[in-house]
């Protein structure tokens, strides 16, 4: 009975932690209140994802830290329609491809950032307009 | 002689008459959006960047919005189009006239009698009746409002009543009444630019008519796209899922 109760109490903190991770995730989805506007950070990495969805695009980035341990970012682009009129498609971005991506980082401190600035492979993208 | 007089008399009046029928209005059609400028960027959450003069009736109500966008823009955002709380529902109609502050273009198709909006942002369709007819008080309120429209030489103008009060006015979160009336005065000033000078009138919410003007530029390649609000959930649940496979 007691284990039960440890085990329920267990899951519920898992439960939370989990909540709290998605709350962090979620307070980027629209305008820019989520992050930090005044510094822009770079990261460059491999794409692992690349999501051409509405409200917003997605790019999934692996990235080496200093010492040489992969981290995960993520960044967020504008929606597809701006993307397409600037020249985009859903396949500008694929799984392997060499990104360096500029952008303001979550305020929560999360890898994550919006994307003000991205180059594929040496290229730099142009960036559609909205939020 | 006497005919001569009749007609000196007759013919200019009936010339008069007969000229708005003669004169044919300009066309609006095409695709447009929103054009900024650093001076105007405000247009991404408001219509003037001075606060409008609201009444304590919509002081109060606009203390409980949480708006995404603008100067008191938050992380736990109740906007009803683009909220940024879990819980929050979202993708309610933006409603008029706050649909032109939703970053995506509108296609205006003009026939005669009747100027139609479709607005990409969810595919909305505005229809501003220009064949002379009344506003259909029967109706009960509604999001985009009943909209009758005519020429006033090379400028139309827009008038529109019969609003619900579940919209924000504009994506910085001020209130608005049913007894909203919006006046809009649209001009083709160049051939790729279109003025639209928004009057809001809600004595109810505000102490004096406000609003400003947007100006909207053409895109002779662009078409009106599919954009549907609801796949905020599926990317909602992408980032739900993005957290777990981070944790």
């Amino acid at each position: 009975m007691r284990s039960n109760i440890v085990r329920n109490a267990a899951k519920l903190v898992a439960g939370l932690s989990g909540l709290l991770l998605i709350s962090i995730s979620l307070s980027a989805h629209h305008g820019q209140a989520g992050y930090n506007t005044t510094e822009t950070v770079t990261v460059n990495g491999t794409v692992s994802d690349f999501q051409f969805v509405n409200p917003h695009s997605i790019v999934s980035l692996d990235v080496k830290d200093d010492k040489g341990e992969k981290q995960s970012w993520q960044g967020e682009l504008t929606s597809p329609n701006h993307l397409i009129r600037a020249g985009w498609t859903a396949t500008s971005l694929k799984p392997g491809d060499q990104v360096t991506m500029a952008g303001f980082r979550a305020k929560s401190g999360a890898n994550s950032m919006w994307i003000t600035k991205i180059s594929v492979n040496g290229d730099e993208m142009k960036m559609g307009a909205g939020n | 002689m006497r005919t001569r007089w009749l007609a000196t008399l007759i013919l200019p009046s009936l010339a008069f008459a007969q000229a708005p029928s003669t004169v044919k209005p300009p066309d609006l059609s095409g695709v447009w959006s929103v054009k900024g400028s650093p001076a105007t960027r405000y247009l991404s959450w408001s219509f003037s960047k001075d606060e409008p003069p609201m009444t304590p009736w919509a002081e109060e109500r606009f203390k409980l919005t949480k708006p995404s966008f603008g100067p008191r823009a938050v992380e736990d955002s109740n906007d009803p189009v683009n909220p940024t709380t879990l819980s929050a529902v979202g993708c309610f109609p933006p409603g008029m006239p706050r649909l032109y502050l939703q970053p995506f273009p509108l296609e205006i198709i003009q026939t005669p009698g009747r100027v139609i909006m479709l607005f990409e942002f969810s595919h909305f369709v505005r229809q501003i009746y220009t064949d002379g007819r009344k506003h259909n008080t029967d109706l009960g309120p509604t999001w985009l409002g009943d909209a009758i429209g005519h020429w006033d030489g090379d400028t139309l103008v827009v008038d529109t009543i019969g609003f619900n009060d579940k919209t924000w006015v504009d994506r910085a979160g001020h209130p608005h009444s049913t007894d909203m009336h919006l006046t809009e005065r649209f001009r083709r000033v160049d051939d790729k630019t279109l003025t639209d000078d928004i009057t809001i009138e809600d004595p109810k919410a505000y102490t004096k008519p406000w609003g400003g003007q947007i100006t909207f530029a053409l895109h002779p390649t662009w078409n009106v796209m599919e954009m549907v609000c609801e796949d905020n959930v599926n990317f909602d649940q992408f980032l739900k899922n993005e957290a777990k496979s981070k944790k």
